[in-house]
């Protein structure tokens, strides 16, 4: 369907339209107009994607001059897969006149159809594979000798011959090309899918990558530096933004780390003796270069780029290497005495937590290594890679996770935190040391994507309360709204069970988690759960140690087993190829109708971007309350910076964090106002007003009091009544006063009447 | 019927060692003669005496055969046997002496007025077990089959095999049936074998069933590859699964230690605490089959470029695991995962769980079957990417998708739609509304011009295109109108009724199983003309005899109703009669042909 919002023409790959995803994308029309960044909640299952997918590209052909790109960040390469699925549907609606060119782009190791290169088992022997056949050394060592004695990727010289006609060679036609297609048009004409992919994004209208790729720093200096400004950037699924800007400033140094740095350095030292005796105008003339600073790096070959500096790269480029560290050998002995000096300090008996301003005056005055030289540690030891001429970095990893840490050590004095520990906290048996530099401020990470484009749309299912993450992340958003869902009939039934059937209550306090009661309460509500509840069911328990154990102990009372007479049973499990394979076999289990359950952990990955939508999951029990772990000293160092720095209380962040994740892992089960799920919040706290008023509006207002403090048998009733009511047919375009499904002719009215829209 | 000779141990429990000795058996009784002459356990027991014949499975510990001799009493001649083939030849044949006595027994039994005629059990002929199973299934679901078959089969007017000559499209519909119901695997996790303590040694106790068995080999391949490679070239088959059972053992303890040494000294030990390669083997080619929006593995590192040791480390999410144990650490999870991959394969074999041996071999045979249909990887991508776009799209905001759907198959359509319009009146009737009557009522006046411009069209065209034979119209209308006038007068308001439900019960299932019969016997009786050979002759023969039997009966039900039924009775007797009557004309003017060819022909029948 076709409809205008305001002056633009908004294009809509289907029939109908859910009111809330009109609403929505009047907002967001809004706040393109304003040039501004937006923060928009929007329930999951009212096709967020879509609406926002749609207007934008609208948007962007209403107004053709200047183009308007979109960048469209995902948590995962699944969910990006998906997006790319709606992208095609709109697609196929736009008119022939107004195609676009839209791609995902991955690692190597998603995109790279070369045999060698693919036979290698991990993700960075992929890309040191990779180098090794296309780096410019590699390729100009082969362009010299006779073909075939040094050996090159036969895919990438391809490409680059068609490149050198110019970038008109090798544009791709308009179209929607996911990762699968790309590999497969890759092979077709046999160009190097993941050159072209980096090459066809600056063409491209439209690009999907994931988070790292525009918020860690490293990787957004090469991927994301020709970005105009004129970007609508999108992060989808966004509330756990904040943890991931976090992880992605903060850096860990364990032993292993540190031994691997000492034998790259050998290497390393190994190298430059041989490249003194051969050929020392090399080094004589990287040394010349850093004189003159590092902005000239940017003419280095495609194959070449590396990662960028850790830290914000603007301010670093514009000065010069200092002069202590700009000779190879030099270079090479601070970064001896910077491990030597982590080595030492690993060898403590006691935790201990510093602010970086005391470390680096510790790092000066023990190892003589002062601040300055500390922030240029990474660009250095790059430089100094190149030159040595080194292909394999998979070997190399170590040495740049410490130069990496010295960088950012070096440049920022707030909102980080050093923390040694000398062992685990819940293992202290094992002496395992690390030492963790560890960001607070999730602010630091996402501030330049604020500042470089001019629209920033953060969306999630679950944002409450939404004015906590303007605080979090330190932006002024022009338009920030909480939608909540019209719904056609009650089709989510949203439970807290206090109780078990014995009328004892459940819990995962950690005083009561381990009792066999409460164990054998869990296990009942599942059993009945399982016989009365048709199709998929999911389970979401708060940790993997705790699931294991659980998991055990039904085993070990025959509760697993009475439990597998209705449902086959499938566990995610810490490896991500087993539970990517039993999530497959659920599937399949769900489609062929034998029924399955799930058990997975609320912060782990299946929670973070699989749905179980429709007959995937009619039912989703979170077993307790997703607490993060309170006695890591992480999470307390970052509590105690937000109370001082956002006045926000430990508490509060506590339970808002725990109840996100929670309605996140509930959310999942609803895909449209056609689907109907029910959730079980399975602990008496949930009956507490100060958890339960975190949840997201959509779930409460459907939360009714009676289903507040149940028991198992009450919940059972209550589900086979929900099922039963939701057998029954119902009409789709809902009825009375509010309607629930628009078709092209109702939007026109409203057009007409704009006063009277909602 | 032959005479087996073959060696058994006689016992009169299960428990004890038993006699050695040879059983022989012929068509009416069998004889036990032990090894030892001395010995007093010698039997010659007459089959009469026989009631029916258990055995053990096959692939259990013994071989046992156990011929009952009164169900009630329970008591038993129970043979042993070396091995489970030689079992199995005594036991069919059994089977097949006892069946005939028993059928025999059963028509004397039921004391009908024909006499028992050889004809019986000559014409049976050697049937499969199966063919057996399937007959004696049918006839088991069809209650009215059943009474045929009782009534005629054993009766002796129609043999087993005319009786179900005819329905030759219903057994083979059973045929069809059965390959898609291969049962496949158990929910419950069998592999999974609990070891049982007797509570006063250190000993514990595993115990295998061939379908244990057959679940370890499909969730643990290299227990699989083991058997095939080791057993039984290295050691037995016992051996083997002592090792394997050890193995579980230490695992199911927990204790690393142990296990670590135990499989440092043994290595056949250690295949089955090591991590099992083929199935990383297989996770590594299924994962790229994978729907690609659910694929979590691609997420691995695609920070584009990574770096060991980012990001929070210990903040209590991740478990950090030591990798370091080389007997990887085989968790539940795993294995629970495992099972229901498996289950969910359904690979189901086509052997009988017997021999462990075979299994194994089957298996290894359907596995290699699979590899090879994988080849088809284009045509799955396919269907996957269809998939993901039908998945993506929000169903209700447009019009549904056409499916394909799978027809309903109704087993029994009358009555099935009988039980229905049934349910249908009783909801009219509890709602009380229900249709309201539509009002046909017509005046005078109206239908008599409606008449009036029939006629005179009719007049005008003239009947050129008739449907139907005006004279035959006119016949069928006079035989009915009798019948309409008369039930019209007695029930005439709701359709529904029938005549059949105003009679008394036993009037009513007599007339319905009377209907049912004379339809079998006169299918046969058709069937058979023209008669060419003795024995269609006969059997026209016996079809007579009981088609008379059955004119008799239905003469006494019209004559034994009472007054106020006789009319409905006899108007629903009358076809029966008619059709019956017809049949007999036709005997009889084939038989004057007949008498007057066999002068001819005085040695009888047309060869």
């Amino acid at each position: 369907m076709k409809f205008q919002i305001e002056d633009v023409t908004v294009y809509f790959p289907y029939d109908y339209i859910y009111p809330e995803q009109y609403e929505y994308m009047v907002e967001l029309k809004r706040a393109l107009d304003a040039r501004g960044h937006c923060l928009l909640e929007m329930p999951t299952g009212t096709g967020k994607t879509v609406a926002l997918l749609s207007l934008i590209t609208s948007y962007a052909l209403a107004r053709p001059s200047p183009p308007l790109k979109l960048l469209y960040c995902t948590r995962t390469v699944h969910e990006m897969e998906k997006t790319l699925a709606e992208l095609r549907l709109l697609h196929s609606h736009l008119p022939p006149t107004h195609r676009s060119l839209a791609l995902g782009l991955s690692s190597r190791k998603n995109l790279c159809v070369n045999p060698y290169v693919l036979s290698s088992a991990s993700r960075d022997s992929v890309d040191s594979a990779c180098r090794r056949l296309t780096a410019s050394w590699v390729r100009a060592a082969a362009a010299e000798q006779p073909p075939g004695a040094v050996p090159t990727c036969s895919f990438f010289e391809s490409y680059d011959r068609a490149a050198s006609s110019g970038p008109d060679a090798v544009l791709l036609p308009p179209g929607v090309y996911t990762l699968g297609d790309l590999r497969a048009l890759g092979r077709e004409k046999g160009w190097c899918p993941y050159f072209l992919a980096r090459q066809m994004i600056r063409y491209a209208n439209v690009v999907v990558y994931s988070y790292q790729y525009l918020l860690d720093p490293k990787v957004a200096g090469i991927i994301s530096r020709e970005m105009q400004r004129e970007c609508v950037v999108v992060f989808d699924e966004a509330h756990n933004i904040d943890n991931v800007c976090i992880e992605a400033l903060s850096v860990s140094v364990r032993r292993q780390t540190l031994d691997g740095a000492t034998r790259n350095l050998h290497r390393m030292a190994q190298e430059i003796d041989r490249f003194k005796a051969t050929d020392a105008s090399r080094l004589r003339a990287e040394y010349n270069r850093l004189v003159e600073g590092l902005a000239q790096r940017g003419n280095l070959a495609l194959t070449d780029a590396w990662l960028s500096n850790p830290a914000l790269p603007d301010d670093i480029l514009k000065e010069a290497v200092p002069g202590n560290i700009r000779r190879a050998e030099h270079f090479l002995s601070v970064l001896r005495r910077l491990v030597q000096y982590l080595k030492g300090r690993l060898q403590t008996e006691n935790v201990e937590t510093e602010r970086p301003v005391d470390f680096v005056a510790s790092v000066s005055s023990q190892a003589g290594i002062d601040q300055k030289m500390l922030r240029f540690c990474y660009d250095r030891l790059h430089s100094l890679m190149l030159t040595l001429e080194i292909t394999d970095t998979d070997e190399f990893l170590h040495i740049q996770t410490i130069c990496d840490f010295a960088t950012l050590v070096g440049t920022y004095m707030q909102g980080f935190s050093i923390i040694i520990e000398p062992f685990d906290e819940r293992m202290p048996h094992i002496p395992d040391p690390v030492l963790q530099l560890s960001c607070h401020d999730a602010s630091l990470a996402i501030k330049p994507v604020f500042d470089r484009f001019q629209s920033v749309i953060i969306t999630s299912g679950t944002l409450s309360p939404i004015d906590l993450y303007p605080r979090l992340l330190n932006f002024n958003p022009v338009i920030s709204r909480s939608f909540t869902m019209s719904l056609t009939r009650d089709c989510i039934c949203p439970m807290v069970l206090t109780r078990g059937s014995d009328q004892l209550p459940v819990s995962t306090k950690f005083d009561m988690r381990s009792d066999p009661g409460v164990v054998r309460n869990y296990g009942r509500l599942l059993l009945e759960m399982v016989a009365a509840v048709p199709d998929g069911i999911v389970c979401f328990f708060v940790s993997y140690s705790y699931m294991d154990g659980i998991v055990n102990s039904w085993n070990e009372m025959g509760i697993l087993q009475d439990v597998m007479q209705h449902k086959l049973v499938f566990i995610e499990t810490q490896d991500v190829v087993e539970t990517t394979l039993a999530l497959d076999n659920y599937r399949r289990a769900c489609d062929c109708g034998r029924g399955a359950v799930f058990f997975s952990v609320a912060r782990g990955k299946v929670a973070e971007g699989i749905d179980f939508d429709r007959h995937y999951g009619r039912l989703v029990i979170m077993f307790g309350v997703p607490f993060q772990y309170t006695l890591s000293r992480i999470l307390i160092a970052r509590l105690e910076y937000l109370r001082n720095t956002f006045q926000i209380k430990e508490g509060d962040f506590l339970t808002f964090d725990a109840l996100r994740q929670a309605a996140q892992c509930v959310g999942r089960v609803i895909r449209s106002k056609a689907d109907y799920g029910m959730m079980i919040f399975a602990d008496k706290r949930y009956s507490r007003h100060d958890k339960r008023s975190k949840l997201p509006g959509w779930i409460l207002s459907h939360l009714h009091d009676a289903h507040l403090n149940l028991s198992t048998d009450m919940a059972l009733h209550i589900a086979r009544e929900f099922l039963r009511r939701m057998a029954q047919p119902y009409d789709k375009a809902g009825t009375g006063g509010r309607k629930t499904l628009l078709s092209q002719e109702d939007l026109e009215k409203m057009g007409e009447d704009p006063m009277n829209m909602f | 019927m032959a005479v087996i000779n073959m060696a058994a141990k006689y016992k009169t429990t299960v428990k004890e060692p038993g006699t050695p000795g040879v059983l022989r058996m012929s068509e009416d009784k069998f004889i036990f003669v032990p090894n030892d002459p001395r010995s007093a356990m010698k039997l010659n027991v007459n089959f009469r005496n026989i009631k029916g014949h258990k055995f053990s499975k096959d692939g259990s510990k013994q071989a046992l055969l156990n011929l009952t001799q009164d169900s009630e009493k329970g008591g038993g001649y129970i043979f042993e046997f070396d091995n489970f083939s030689d079992r199995n030849v005594c036991r069919d044949f059994v089977g097949k002496v006892l069946g005939k006595f028993q059928a025999v027994t059963s028509s004397r039994q039921n004391e009908q007025p024909v006499p028992e005629k050889p004809a019986a059990t000559v014409h049976s002929e050697q049937l499969s077990t199966t063919e057996m199973e399937r007959r004696m299934k049918l006839l088991w679901e069809d209650s009215e089959l059943q009474k045929l078959h009782k009534q005629f089969v054993i009766g002796g007017v129609l043999t087993e095999s005319e009786f179900w000559a005819t329905r030759k499209s219903l057994l083979d519909d059973v045929v069809q049936r059965t390959p898609k119901q291969r049962a496949g695997f158990r929910s419950a996790m069998l592999a999974d074998v609990r070891p049982s303590t007797d509570g006063r040694t250190n000993k514990v106790t595993f115990s295998l069933t061939p379908e244990i068995i057959h679940q370890i080999f499909a969730e643990k391949p290299a227990v699989h590859r083991a058997f095939l490679n080791f057993v039984p070239i290295k050691m037995t088959e016992k051996d083997f699964w002592t090792k394997y059972c050890r193995a579980e053992y230490l695992h199911r303890t927990k204790n690393s230690v142990a296990a670590a040494a135990e499989a440092a000294e043994d290595e056949e030990l250690a295949v089955f605490l090591k991590h099992d390669d083929i199935l990383a083997n297989e996770a590594r080619c299924k994962i790229r089959r994978v729907d690609p929006t659910l694929d979590m593995e691609a997420d691995l590192g695609d920070d584009y470029i990574h770096l060991p040791d980012h990001g929070i480390l210990r903040d209590g999410s991740k478990e950090t695991a030591d990798a370091e144990n080389e007997l990887a650490r085989r968790t539940l999870s795993q294995d629970l995962n495992r099972h229901a991959t498996v289950v969910l394969e359904g690979r189901a074999l086509d052997v009988e769980l017997g021999d462990t041996r075979t299994a194994a071999e089957a298996l290894a045979r359907s596995k290699q079957a699979e590899l090879c249909t994988e080849t088809s990887d284009e045509k799955t991508n396919q269907e996957r990417l269809e998939k993901v776009s039908r998945m993506t799209e929000i169903e209700d905001l447009q019009a549904p998708h056409s499916l394909p759907y799978a027809p309903l198959c109704i087993k029994d359509p009358r009555e099935y739609f009988d039980s229905q319009q049934a349910n249908a009146v009783k909801a009219l009737g509890d709602t009380g509304a229900g249709i309201k009557p539509v009002d046909f009522s017509l005046k005078t006046e109206e239908a008599y011009t409606y008449l009036l411009e029939q006629i005179s069209e009719v007049k005008v065209r003239g009947l050129n295109n008739l449907v139907v034979q005006p004279e035959a119209t006119l016949k069928v209308l006079n035989g009915l109108n009798p019948y309409l006038s008369s039930t019209k007068y007695h029930l005439g308001k709701k359709p529904q009724e029938c005549v059949l439900d105003m009679l008394p019960n036993r009037t009513k299932d007599e007339l319905l199983h009377h209907w049912t019969s004379i339809q079998e016997l006169l299918r046969h009786f058709w069937s058979s003309y023209p008669i060419t050979t003795a024995y269609l002759y006969n059997k026209v023969l016996r079809l007579k005899d009981a088609m008379t039997h059955i004119y008799h009966k239905l003469q006494e039900i019209k004559e034994a109703v009472q007054s106020d039924f006789r009319h409905q009775v006899s108007l629903l007797v009358q076809p029966m009669l008619q059709a019956l009557d017809a049949a007999f004309a036709h005997y009889d003017t084939e038989q004057q042909k007949q008498s007057t060819k066999s002068g001819n022909k005085p040695n009888g029948f047309v060869q």
